[in-house]
């Protein structure tokens, strides 16, 4: 912990030095997300419901996608893309010699803090509106239950974007495989209703996709029972312990790059 | 007891080859064919506590390779190695604290912060006491003489500077074994032989073993005593670097130098010209031949002067990389 507490430092003090680019980043993720804005105000305009639930209910699943689309590029995105870069180039070799744990120092060691901002922000206001909206009383079991749910959430998408940040052990470049990864992963903008019965069963029980985002505003609306919520715990844990095992054989198998 | 003790070690890569051209490009999408090139094969060696031992060997010869199965960066195909105790590619992280390796190419600073930073890092990454911190980066720091220069953004270092820098970083956990490899690449000579310095003194004060690759002869001449040489994955020699030479003391080297011009192939009959021009040349022969050919040249040659040396070292290791006649 301490570690990654030094790691974050580590990566303000960098991006300090760039101003320029750090408010970029800042305007760069704002227009983004005033392009989801204005799709937001289309579901408000056509008064759109989905399964029973009217546009404020849908807030919560538009703000929860939004604030883990803001933790995914704030913590995860810079450390995946930069994975095949390390075995490109070598550069694996040096961390490997490190006494702490490999996957950690590879896949957290970078932390953007100019991106998530808007993200995180908007988001929590979007479910902030949602929640006051939908008349969904603030007390403890809801907060925790939507807290745990939402690190569920984190530990999923850690386990499956970084899927093909792992197949480049194998095959160096799978920037292909990252794309279709990064285009399935707006499917979760709404709640998985919209989708027909056999791609819930795809996006809930073989890629766990809509556990990410879905089931925390699923929660707080009353519509998880336990059964799913246990499934989800399960899930985060099954996948994390497959990503591990993966991860291991990936590095058993690493062969450098020549020097 | 042995402090590195490698056995029968051997690795293997897979490879593949393809043509220029959009072609032959289209051809390796569908079928590539496999090749294996043996980076090292079935090398073996010891090294014992404090050494500081020389790894030569041309491109390609399969010294880094070495160093990474030793570093436990990768996994042998087959053989054994045992370094202070630990199989390396287990990578156990008691084994990862004892050691530290340098790569001249590599560099694990962070690029966008003061080299202290990168160094800090390294002292929570290694759990290195606060005290013996404080203590080791200004000793550190002040044998090579980069103090005022802590605090520099690394991107802002020269080469030299960078260097001396991540000697730092790599041994601000005073580790016991160092593996060096081309630690004075592109550096200026100033900045080489400080490091050289600096290597030599760590050697002796702290006893640390050392395990060093370098093209620069001067690097091993200065520092090991011992020197394994290695080509195409073979072992070719290890022992004493100036006992090399003795592999070859059946040549001599004659340099002559002539007042007027003297045709070279006048003189192709003596032994082998290494070098020269119409009024510098340099002979190669065997010793026995010696006396013979100095007094046949000394006679029939207008000679201003003339030495009689061995065969220099860089000489010896690449006839020892031709693999020529050895002993």
């Amino acid at each position: 912990m301490r570690l990654y507490g030094l790691f974050i430092k580590n990566c303000l003090i960098a991006q300090m030095e760039f101003r320029g680019n750090f408010m970029m980043s800042l305007i760069v993720e704002s227009v983004y997300l005033l392009a989801k804005l204005l799709y937001v105000l289309v579901v408000f305009r056509t008064d759109l419901h989905v399964d029973g639930i009217p546009p404020e209910g849908l807030l919560l699943f538009i703000g929860m996608h939004t604030v883990m689309t803001g933790i995914y590029v704030g913590v995860f995105f810079t450390n995946f893309m930069k994975i095949p870069e390390y075995i490109k180039d070598g550069s694996l070799d040096l961390m490997l010699t490190k006494p702490v744990s490999l996957q950690f120092m590879a896949s957290l060691r970078y932390v953007d803090l100019a991106l998530p901002i808007p993200d995180i922000l908007v988001g929590f206001v979007m479910i902030g509106i949602g929640w006051h909206a939908m008349d969904i009383p603030l007390t403890f079991l809801q907060l925790a239950g939507f807290g745990l749910l939402l690190f569920i959430g984190v530990i999923i998408t850690y386990c499956l974007m970084i899927i093909p940040a792992l197949l480049s052990f194998w095959f160096v470049q799978t920037g292909s495989v990252s794309e279709i990864a990064h285009s399935v992963w707006d499917a979760n903008n709404f709640p998985m209703a919209i989708y027909p019965a056999w791609v819930r069963r795809i996006g809930t029980f073989v890629i766990p996709l809509f556990l990410i985002t879905n089931f925390g505003p699923m929660f707080l609306l009353g519509q998880l029972n336990w059964l799913y919520g246990g499934l989800a715990l399960t899930a985060s844990l099954v996948l994390f312990a497959v990503v591990r095992l993966l991860w291991n054989q990936a590095v058993k198998g690493y062969s450098s790059a020549s020097s | 007891m042995d402090f590195i003790r490698v056995r029968e070690l051997h690795k293997t890569f897979v490879y593949y080859r393809k043509g220029a051209g959009l072609k032959n490009s289209l051809k390796n999408l569908f079928a590539r064919k496999a090749l294996v090139k043996e980076a090292v094969k079935s090398v073996s060696f010891d090294i014992g506590p404090g050494e500081c031992v020389g790894f030569l060997g041309p491109n390609g010869a399969g010294k880094t390779t070495t160093l990474k199965m030793l570093s436990g960066i990768l996994y042998p195909t087959s053989g054994e190695a045992n370094v202070l105790g630990y199989v390396p590619w287990e990578r156990k992280n008691e084994f990862k604290r004892l050691f530290s390796i340098v790569m001249g190419q590599k560099n694990q600073l962070w690029w966008d912060l003061p080299a202290s930073e990168s160094i800090y890092l390294n002292k929570c990454i290694y759990d290195v006491d606060d005290d013996v911190y404080r203590r080791s980066l200004a000793e550190l720091s002040e044998m090579l003489e980069v103090e005022e220069l802590l605090d520099v953004q690394v991107r802002r270092l020269s080469l030299g500077e960078r260097m001396k820098m991540e000697l730092i970083a790599a041994l601000i956990h005073r580790p016991r074994l160092l593996y060096l490899d081309e630690p004075t690449i592109g550096l200026d000579f100033p900045s080489q032989k400080k490091v050289r310095e600096f290597l030599k003194y760590y050697n002796e004060q702290f006893g640390a073993t050392i395990l060093l690759t370098s093209h620069y002869m001067k690097d091993v001449e200065d520092l090991c005593k011992r020197t394994i040489i290695i080509n195409e994955g073979n072992l070719l020699y290890d022992g004493e670097l100036h006992k090399i030479n003795d592999l070859f003391n059946e040549q001599k080297i004659i340099r002559l130098h002539f007042s007027e011009p003297v045709a070279e192939q006048r003189l192709a009959k003596f032994g082998k010209i290494v070098s020269g021009d119409e009024y510098n040349v340099v002979l190669e022969l065997p010793k026995h031949r010696l006396k013979e050919v100095s007094r046949a040249v000394l006679d029939s040659f207008p000679i201003v002067d003339w030495t009689i040396e061995d065969v220099p070292i860089e000489e010896s290791i690449s006839m020892l990389y031709r693999k020529e006649s050895v002993g």
